[in-house]
């Protein structure tokens, strides 16, 4: 307690050198909620009869350590980036998106069909189904933005709702043939429910380093993380969904129409999750090329949990969701260690509760340093 | 009268020893003392910024101290939190309302209680006490229907309710009217006298400190200057003490209350003005406008006025009768159903986002919080809201660029903050005032509507703006002075028009005003004269 009291004393000054300690208390204080949250995830391991250090090995090895590995944490990061800058676009002019993993399913879908059936060159019907992808995402999310305006109802409640109409509405789209369903084939006896498989020219093409292999929609979408971060910081456009986003109505008298960006923001977000299926679909690493039902996987979801954990920080975005996609992959290999693979969705629960954590403790200690400084002197 | 007792001989209710807070490199309490005794109101006087606010957020536990020491009824503590303030019987009403607008009267007041809760007895509490001090306040009324004045009194029975000992009250009458600050201080008395609780009452008016205090401490710049019976003190010795140099009570007028001086002061050279321009085309030209407020009322009924370059026009009125509708629809954030509204000859479609400010008419609104500024960006990107493009190419700006342009008007307009990118909320009010001013002249506009644009504000302040808007108004802008303070109204305007009910019921020259006259018009009499 003297000790402490100590420090606090020594710490009394707001001086430069004390500042970057406080940092360093900072990054010292995420580093042991990590900690925390991994021995908490141990312990839950041990506690249901797994072992630890096989659990973290072979999650290790799922995501980065085993031959080809981190290609395929790239390949699921990829969704999980640009759902998540969708999320940050629409968080920062105001307008709350839950509905990612709907979108997704739509932008999925609509890809798809176009996929299948579009024909001509390869390369023109991947750009097509990327766009069309994108825009069947911007479409969902704009029923949800169109309800908002003309009667008021609330956001949170239509694009969560709409996720199970898309999921209700793609599920029946894979069960008709003029839709989605694959043609049947003599070599199968049963029909699954799932779409024709994308022709090897209409796929995005794979980047190889070192047997490690992702699409090159990787690069793009690193680019499209900077590109968000320069309208953040620079852009006329990210000044005014800002204001729209903390005071509509000084925004509205500055010439801001809350209807106008409100939807540009909804629709931007949709368009991303939309494109983050489709780039699902193309990139290889989601269900072989197939549009299947579940295809989505809960990527809607993790992405806005990405957004939510980066604080909607476009570089904190690409780190979190490599993170994220990291754990994702590595879930795959606990197979092996005779612990259900769900675990790896306790660990990420955990660890993002950790993250949380650190600003409300940080949020205390000065608190209390307050009222310690107080006590030393009265 | 309670003054008769002596302070020596009585354990005060409250004092503060040495008190001393700094956020930052900013010094906000430097070794205050202050101690309140029961059966009095002790004033607390200052300029926006002197401290005051902290010393009483000190008190009532939203600020912890960095030294020096409390006692509460003769017992040294430690104030931690609102509770902690809240169980020693320390209750505030704060200048910022905290209240939820679709609730009623009754839920407000049982917000944040914990454990059983019986509705009827809340009711009645709440009633009880609105009767006793003769509040007038309806336990079932909802919140949002209520004006500004009801408002108060309702988070005055929120503290009350816990039937606190000693009562703070932060700039109570700042979004008041005269007769509800009237009202306020009998409560006041009557809490005081009757039931021998200790007042501090925080403002920056000078007549209200006058009238309603026992005693007052002055505070300038976080330390206390003077303390005195208020009964020793008047206008020019506290206005001295608190801005620390003469001023002139002239331009202060509408701080200090003196409603003569200005009447037999002003006016003499500038009714010429008034002469001439009828022939020109005016600046802004409203024409039978019709709006309705959100709730569906008719807030503007048929309103009619030309503004003319380098001129002030004076809108008095009385709360209530559409100023607040007049300042949104100039604001875009109000369209008109009928009626047709016209900068400098064209036509605007007033409801169309930007379309006033694109037009060229700056606003200082009446509540900055709600629609002058955005609280939680910087000062610079503040000043920027209204014509960031003016700085940007293609879209794009450099933030340096708007660092650099923001320090200039920070110094032009002598704003007293951390720097460009110190965040909105963490300036005084009259600084923030300045900000919205500073961003407003700063798209050369040729209307400026200033609504209330002193409200809230210290001397110092209220006699910087009243200067700035002279200026503007002389640089060839025309200027629209929305006020309660009729003081202020009759201090800067070249021309008068009252409003009522929506609509301008008479109009004077500077030189022609009667103030009978003007009193009748301001309650609505000779309605049908001048229409």
């Amino acid at each position: 307690m003297s000790d402490q009291q100590a420090q606090l004393a020594a710490e009394g000054s707001g001086s430069a050198p004390s500042q970057l300690r406080e940092a360093g208390v900072a990054a010292a204080m995420y580093l042991a909620c990590i900690i925390v949250a991994l021995f908490a995830s141990a312990l839950i391991v041990w506690a249901t009869g797994g072992s630890w250090q096989a659990v973290f090995s072979a999650l290790l090895d799922g995501s980065l350590r085993a031959p080809g590995r981190w290609g395929e944490t790239i390949g699921i990061a990829i969704p999980l980036v640009v759902v998540a800058l969708g999320t940050a676009i629409n968080g920062r002019a105001g307008v709350v998106n839950i509905g990612q993993e709907g979108q997704v399913m739509m932008g999925t879908a609509f890809a798809a069909y176009v996929g299948v059936n579009m024909g001509g060159p390869g390369p023109i019907v991947v750009v097509c189904l990327l766009i069309v992808g994108a825009l069947a995402g911007a479409m969902w999310a704009g029923i949800a933005s169109w309800l908002l305006y003309w009667r008021r109802v609330p956001e949170v409640l239509t694009t969560l709702l709409l996720i199970t109409v898309a999921s209700q509405a793609t599920g029946y789209a894979l069960k008709v043939d003029w839709l989605l369903l694959a043609p049947f084939r003599a070599d199968r006896s049963v029909r699954n429910q799932v779409s024709e498989q994308l022709a090897a020219d209409t796929r995005l093409p794979r980047i190889d380093i070192f047997g490690n292999d992702f699409p090159i929609s990787s690069i793009a979408v690193v680019l499209m993380a900077v590109i968000v971060f320069l309208l953040f910081k620079r852009s006329v456009w990210g000044f005014r969904m800002r204001m729209l986003g903390r005071n509509a109505r000084t925004a509205q008298r500055a010439g801001v129409s809350t209807v106008k960006y409100g939807t540009t923001a909804m629709l931007i977000s949709g368009a991303c999750a939309g494109l983050a299926g489709a780039l699902m679909l193309s990139g290889g690493d989601f269900g072989n090329y197939r549009f299947t039902p579940g295809f989505a996987n809960n990527i809607g979801w993790e992405g806005l949990l990405v957004a939510l954990v980066a604080r909607s920080h476009p570089v904190g975005i690409v780190v979190v969701a490599f993170s994220f996609a990291g754990l994702r992959a590595g879930s795959g290999f606990l197979a092996a260690t005779g612990v259900e693979r769900e675990i790896s969705q306790v660990v990420l629960a955990l660890l993002v509760l950790a993250l949380l954590v650190p600003p409300a403790i940080l949020f205390i200690r000065e608190r209390r340093r307050a009222l310690a400084a107080t006590r030393d002197r009265t | 009268m309670a003054d008769q007792r002596t302070a020596g001989t009585e354990v005060p209710a409250v004092r503060l020893a040495s008190i001393s807070k700094s956020f930052g490199a900013i010094v906000a309490c430097d070794h205050v003392d202050l101690t309140l005794y029961r059966g009095r109101i002790h004033g607390i006087l200052g300029e926006n910024g002197a401290g005051k606010s902290t010393l009483m957020k000190v008190l009532i536990g939203l600020v912890l101290p960095d030294g020096g020491t409390i006692e509460v009824d003769g017992e040294r503590c430690q104030i931690r939190d609102p509770h902690d303030a809240a169980t020693r019987g320390i209750g505030m009403v704060h200048q910022h309302f905290s209240l939820v607008e679709p609730l009623t009267v009754w839920e407000n007041v049982m917000l944040g209680d914990t454990g059983r809760f019986d509705a009827g007895a809340a009711r009645q509490r709440v009633a009880e006490i609105s009767e006793r001090y003769g509040l007038g306040v309806d336990p079932d009324a909802k919140l949002g229907d209520l004006s500004a004045g009801v408002r108060q009194r309702v988070e005055i029975i929120k503290c009350l309710r816990r039937d606190p000992s000693i009562l703070i009250f932060d700039e109570p009458t700042s979004v008041l009217t005269p007769g509800e600050s009237e009202r306020l201080f009998d409560v006041l008395r009557l809490a005081v006298r009757e039931e021998n609780r200790a007042v501090a009452l925080v403002s920056h008016k000078l007549d209200e400190i006058l009238h309603a205090t026992d005693e007052v401490t002055i505070m300038r710049a976080g330390s206390v200057v003077q303390r005195m019976e208020t009964s020793e003190a008047d206008a020019p010795l506290l206005a001295r003490a608190m801005v620390g140099r003469e001023v002139s009570l002239r331009s202060e007028a509408s701080a200090l209350g003196l409603i003569e001086t200005v009447a037999a002061g002003a006016g003499d050279g500038e009714a010429s003005r008034d002469g001439d321009s009828r022939i020109r085309v005016p600046a802004l030209r409203l024409r039978d406008v019709v709006a309705r407020g959100p709730d569906g009322r008719v807030s503007l009924d048929g309103l009619s006025v030309d503004v003319f370059d380098s001129e002030i026009v004076g809108v008095a009125g009385v709360e209530g009768n559409g100023q607040a509708a007049l300042t949104d629809l100039l604001s875009s954030l109000l369209d008109a159903d009928a009626g047709t509204v016209e900068v400098d000859g064209v036509k605007v479609e007033p409801g169309k986002p930007g379309a006033m400010s694109d037009a060229g008419v700056a606003v200082i609104p009446e509540d900055r919080h709600s629609s002058g500024c955005v609280l939680d960006m910087t000062v610079a990107e503040n000043l920027f809201l209204v014509d960031i493009e003016r700085i940007a190419k293609r879209g794009i700006y450099d933030p340096a660029v708007m660092r650099r342009d923001a320090a200039r008007l920070i110094d032009d307009f002598d704003i007293h903050t951390a720097g460009p990118d110190a965040p909105f909320w963490s300036l005084s009010g009259g600084n923030q005032q300045r900000v919205v001013l500073a961003r407003e002249l700063s798209y050369s506009p040729k209307v400026l509507v200033a609504s209330q644009p002193t409200r809230g504000l210290d001397v110092g302040a209220i006699e910087w703006m009243t200067d700035r808007l002279r200026q503007v108004a002389d640089s060839g802008v025309a200027v629209m002075l929305i006020s309660n303070e009729l003081e202020e109204i009759l201090q800067l305007s070249d021309r008068v028009v009252v409003l009522f009910r929506g609509r301008i019921i008479g109009e004077m020259g500077r030189a022609d005003v009667d103030l009978e006259e003007l009193g009748l018009l301001l309650g609505g009499a000779d309605t049908e004269a001048a229409a």
